[in-house]
């Protein structure tokens, strides 16, 4: 077959770009451990607190170590369960210090919700009968909005919470 | 021998003129890599 010097050349350009996508997005994969938030570990969506992470004690922010941290929560229309402060009050306001690694651990107890902090990488999709995770590390401080980026019905867009990064 | 030649000859006037393919093609090719990795320093900026 004829090819013309131009074909191969933009032949080449199109397979080389290719393999380099695929070389990133591979190293992210299995040598970096990258993988979709909700990895296929299910709960019975019935009775999400036999799950002990779920459980209202265990609910908000947990320090695992030093610099370690656990936030366990659970979504529904249309609101974000990080349990309750102190004074007994729903949490809504999540604290974390800067430079921590901060595990989001979550569900949904009815539809399908989003969990997105905006401006930073966390952004998961919360689906009835699975658990979601997004490890990450909070380096940066400053407010962040949570927000449901999944439309979930009609109190969605009042469906927020914000995690606050401090020195 | 004389046949051959002259049926090259015709090949390459046929051979079609691609130097604006192939602009548009690696201009597109570089806009796409350059938003690709756009998106990648992004992610991993944040």
């Amino acid at each position: 077959m004829h090819l013309h010097k131009f074909e191969k050349v933009w032949l080449i350009f199109g397979t080389g770009s290719l393999l380099l996508f695929l070389l990133v997005i591979g190293v992210g994969a299995f040598y970096k451990g990258t993988h979709p938030s909700s990895h296929l570990e299910t709960i019975d969506l019935k009775n999400i607190e036999s799950h002990e992470a779920f459980q209202p004690d265990n609910l908000g922010v947990t320090q695992v170590k030093e610099d370690q941290y656990i936030v366990n929560f659970v979504a529904s229309a249309f609101n974000y369960d990080f349990g309750v402060d102190d004074n007994g009050k729903p949490l809504k306001k999540i604290r974390i210090p800067k430079g921590s690694t901060v595990l989001f651990q979550a569900t949904t107890k009815d539809v399908i919700h989003g969990y997105q902090v905006a401006g930073t990488n966390v952004n998961m999709m919360l689906e009835p009968g699975y658990i979601s995770r997004y490890e990450t590390v909070m380096d940066e401080t400053g407010e962040f909005t949570i927000v449901c980026n999944e439309y979930c019905g009609l109190g969605h867009h009042q469906m927020f919470a914000s995690v606050e990064v401090y020195e | 021998m004389e046949n051959a030649e002259k049926q090259k000859s015709e090949e390459r006037v046929e051979t079609p003129n691609l130097k604006g393919t192939l602009l548009s093609v690696l201009l597109l090719g570089v806009f796409i890599i350059v938003s690709w990795f756009g998106v990648f320093a992004l992610f991993l900026s944040r």
